[in-house]
């Protein structure tokens, strides 16, 4: 059975800013990831906590369930193992998934079930308007572009999600970023396809309380990891060249050490082989 | 000595005796001051007396530790080991007894001295029906025994030169074999038993061992049974296995409450099934671990940030355990409702020896309120309907998606800003419980239901209560309500005051929270007096022996 677009949106309006990087999220899983994978609407679970991204599941005509800040990945779990059949996606911020619900994330990675956590960095609490989160950048005042815009700057270093997610041993780790919808789709899809917990860092502006500097300096930086081209690391040499294998979880250690702000990486990080069956920990 | 226990309980109920066993300990991870409370009966399960018939004690520096819960009468027989320190003074009938020589002439250890004790102790309760053997062979929980027999019965042969008159047990009033388990165990049996297939726990004192029998359980009825990171993801699971069809619960204890306080909110407002069982311990924060005590009233009745409401219910007995449970699943159904128990650590660990006639019943049970099939395309899942409760699909289901959200929504469960759909959704909340309140089957009412005099208590207090008007032979001029559903309270509560014109309250915790819940709702006697304290320790039929008097006269 074919899917538009329109069978995966509901009627409600988008609360987000004109030009939310949330937009083009939005649009990558209505017509692309559903779509493309022939998943029915029945079939997905959307799960988020509180943000603007957490806003999603009103959007999406699939089962959806707007939580509580922090906790969507623990309901997601729940609900995974109750019914493997579902695809289940969580989807939050970067205050969501790395501040109040930190916690919850290691565990996730150890149960290991096969569902996808797609964190959307925009750097900032926007819903509350614009304090500093774990992933701002951190300078010193006056230092440079990359503050919040109404706030303090951020006194502690930031906390680096994809390190974080690596070092967990995450099954499936990947970036994206929110203006290039082509490659997010392709990296959404296999993380969904991955039999395992998949965490998908999306790289999104915030057009109201990032500085436009930041995201245009993301965007300009920004280069794309292959598997089988060589990365550029100072390691790496025309002698000795570094070649990506995302199932290399030292390379996509070192890879991940890679500062966002020096040169962000769009790509698959990490792929472990033999995730867990759909059923996870109930097959046991 | 608890092994002395619940051996000598397992062997009682092997002959048709009725027992009831609580287990004090301190904070010592292992080891310490232990003692053990049996009391065994031929017609009933009776708590214990306030001071025990015979006493078994093997250390008595120990036992000074808990000699408040195990006082010594002048009637009291003692069989001791090791002389007491100076300054103790034993009643008449006390006799030194060499435990650990008997097991090493008969093993070459000291290490079953409790087995020779036992044997003492079921040779002067002249507990040696023809079962005894029986039960050794075939009871895995007497399997200690069966390695053992030698040792027991060399117990059997200590002080043959004595005579023990007036000890011995009357004959169990019916034979049939006595089941033995503890309120947990009840609670996490009863929950199975509703159809319970999710169970998330995180360990806490007093209520792991409803985890542990999940845990042990689920797995064979394909059931999905999780210990998460904390109480937080506990609920956050459970609420996820819930949207997605399965009867799901957790259990826990005042701390682990506090943790699930936000998703209590969550179940509240996107009225998701759920049951939270709270093994009440000494509050507040860590409080006193191992003792029981019921100061979560207030917590699971208002707890959480704004308005949610949700059922609180209290079984106070083992029996009641199990079947409250098939009533709060049942609820949690029906009602798409948060539901939560309040059971304690008295009742959650203390052991029972009862009939089994609680497990053989029939109990109907109910599930949701489903789609009839003519909302496809346009489902509403919070529709407004009669009864305020909307049908609910679960996720999976063909045609009938939709979005929760913790935020206010409208009947289709999108997000909503305005008053008027507030108002209306929290009127859907409350209303949409309210036939609750004529359950008049969840409310208990003993004794001459015409006398003007009347008590009001719950959860587990109510068995000293019952037990101490019995013991002072007021069953005629007292009577006792003991509601187990307490939130939405059933109106025969309200008519049970109504015929009062005196009243006591009596509760275990010291600001008196249920009685403050009931004269938020209702006029009260003027005579109505408060028996409320801290917990700790237990009531005492002495104890209440006072205010039950003054309240009957």
């Amino acid at each position: 059975m074919m899917m538009s677009r329109a069978d995966y949106r509901t009627g409600v309006k988008p609360v987000w800013c004109r030009g939310c990087g949330n937009f083009g999220l939005l649009s990558t899983l209505t017509r692309k990831l559903f779509p493309g994978l022939g998943i029915p609407k029945h079939k997905a679970l959307v799960v988020s906590g509180i943000g603007c991204s957490s806003r999603i599941p009103a959007y999406i005509d699939t089962y959806g369930f707007n939580s509580i800040h922090g906790r969507a990945v623990t309901i997601a779990q729940g609900a995974k193992l109750a019914r493997p059949e579902l695809t289940v996606v969580v989807i939050g911020g970067d205050g969501d998934f790395f501040s109040i619900g930190a916690g919850h994330l290691p565990h996730a990675v150890r149960r290991n079930l096969d569902i996808t956590c797609i964190m959307v960095n925009n750097f900032v609490y926007a819903l509350t308007k614009g304090q500093t989160s774990p992933t701002t950048p951190h300078l010193k005042r006056g230092e440079g572009a990359f503050l919040s815009r109404q706030f303090y700057p951020p006194v502690d270093p930031l906390l680096d999600m994809l390190s974080y997610s690596v070092s967990t041993r995450a099954s499936f780790i990947a970036q994206g970023i929110a203006t290039d919808t082509a490659q997010l789709g392709w990296l959404l899809e296999e993380a969904v396809r991955h039999k395992g917990f998949s965490f998908v860092s999306v790289l999104t502006p915030c057009v109201t309380f990032d500085p436009p500097e930041l995201f245009d300096t993301i965007r300009e930086k920004a280069r794309y990891l292959r598997e089988g081209e060589v990365v550029e690391l100072p390691e790496s040499s025309p002698d000795t060249p570094w070649v990506h294998d995302p199932q290399n979880i030292g390379l996509a250690l070192r890879l991940a050490e890679v500062s966002l702000m020096e040169e962000p990486l769009l790509g698959v990080f990490f792929k472990g082989g033999g995730g867990m069956t759909d059923a996870g920990l109930s097959a046991g | 000595m608890v092994a002395l226990g619940s051996l000598l309980q397992r062997l009682a109920a092997w002959q048709g005796y009725f027992s009831h066993m609580l287990r004090f300990y301190g904070p010592q991870i292992r080891g310490g001051a232990t003692a053990v409370r049996l009391s065994l009966d031929a017609e009933g399960v009776s708590l214990p007396k306030d001071s025990p018939d015979i006493l078994v004690c093997f250390d008595w520096e120990k036992y000074l530790e808990v000699d408040r819960e195990v006082p010594l009468a002048p009637e009291t027989v003692v069989l001791y080991e090791k002389a007491p320190p100076s300054g103790l003074r034993l009643p008449k009938k006390s006799f030194e007894v060499d435990f650990s020589e008997a097991s090493r002439q008969a093993t070459g250890s000291d290490h079953n001295k409790n087995v020779v004790a036992l044997g003492l102790v079921k040779r002067l309760l002249g507990l040696c029906g023809d079962r005894a053997s029986e039960a050794i062979q075939t009871d895995e929980g007497l399997h200690l025994l069966k390695q053992n027999v030698a040792v027991l019965e060399a117990g059997e042969l200590l002080l043959a030169g004595h005579s023990f008159a007036g000890l011995e047990l009357c004959p169990a009033q019916d034979r049939s074999v006595k089941v033995v388990l503890h309120g947990n165990a009840a609670v996490a049996q009863g929950a199975l038993r509703a159809g319970c297939r999710a169970f998330f726990g995180y360990p806490i004192t007093p209520a792991s061992e409803i985890m542990q029998e999940m845990q042990d359980k689920l797995p064979r009825l394909d059931g999905v049974f999780v210990q998460a990171e904390d109480e937080i993801a506990v609920m956050g699971l459970a609420l996820g296995a819930s949207i997605a069809g399965l009867k799901a619960m957790t259990a826990t204890s005042g701390p682990g409450l506090d943790l699930m306080t936000e998703m209590m909110g969550l179940a509240s407002a996107a009225e998701v099934p759920m049951v939270i069982v709270d093994v009440q311990r000494c509050g507040p924060s860590t409080g006193i671990p191992s003792k029981a005590e019921q100061s979560d009233l207030n917590h699971a009745i208002y707890g959480g940030h704004g308005e949610a409401p949700r059922v609180v219910m209290a079984p106070y007995d083992v029996p009641g355990c199990y079947r409250l449970l098939v009533e709060a699943i049942n609820i949690a159904q029906r009602f798409q409702t948060l539901v939560i128990v309040l059971s304690d650590q008295w009742l959650g660990q203390g052991f029972v020896a009862v009939n089994d006639a609680f497990l053989k019943q029939d109990y109907p049970l109910e599930e949701l309120k489903r789609p009839g099939g003519e909302e496809t395309g346009d489902y509403r899942r919070y529709l407004m309907t009669d009864d305020f409760i909307s049908p609910m699909a679960v996720a999976g289901e063909e045609g009938l998606t939709y979005q929760m959200t913790g935020l206010n929504h409208n009947e289709k469960g999108w997000p909503a800003f305005d008053f008027e759909t507030n108002q209306q959704m929290h009127r859907k909340r409350y209303s949409k419980l309210m036939p609750l309140c004529g359950r008049d089957g969840l409310v208990d009412v003993f004794g001459n239901e015409n006398c003007g005099r009347g008590i009001l208590t719950w959860g587990s207090s109510a068995q000293i209560v019952l037990e101490t008007v019995r013991w002072l032979g007021l069953q005629d001029e007292v009577k006792v309500c003991v509601p187990q559903l307490i939130h939405p309270l059933p109106e025969r509560v309200e008519r049970f005051v109504k015929s009062t014109d005196k009243l006591l309250v009596v509760e275990m915790n010291y600001s008196g929270q249920f009685y403050r819940y009931l004269r938020a709702q209702m006029d009260m006697p003027r005579k109505t007096e408060l028996y409320a304290r801290a917990g700790g320790r237990l009531f005492s039929r002495k104890e209440l022996s006072g205010p039950v008097t003054e309240v009957a006269r």
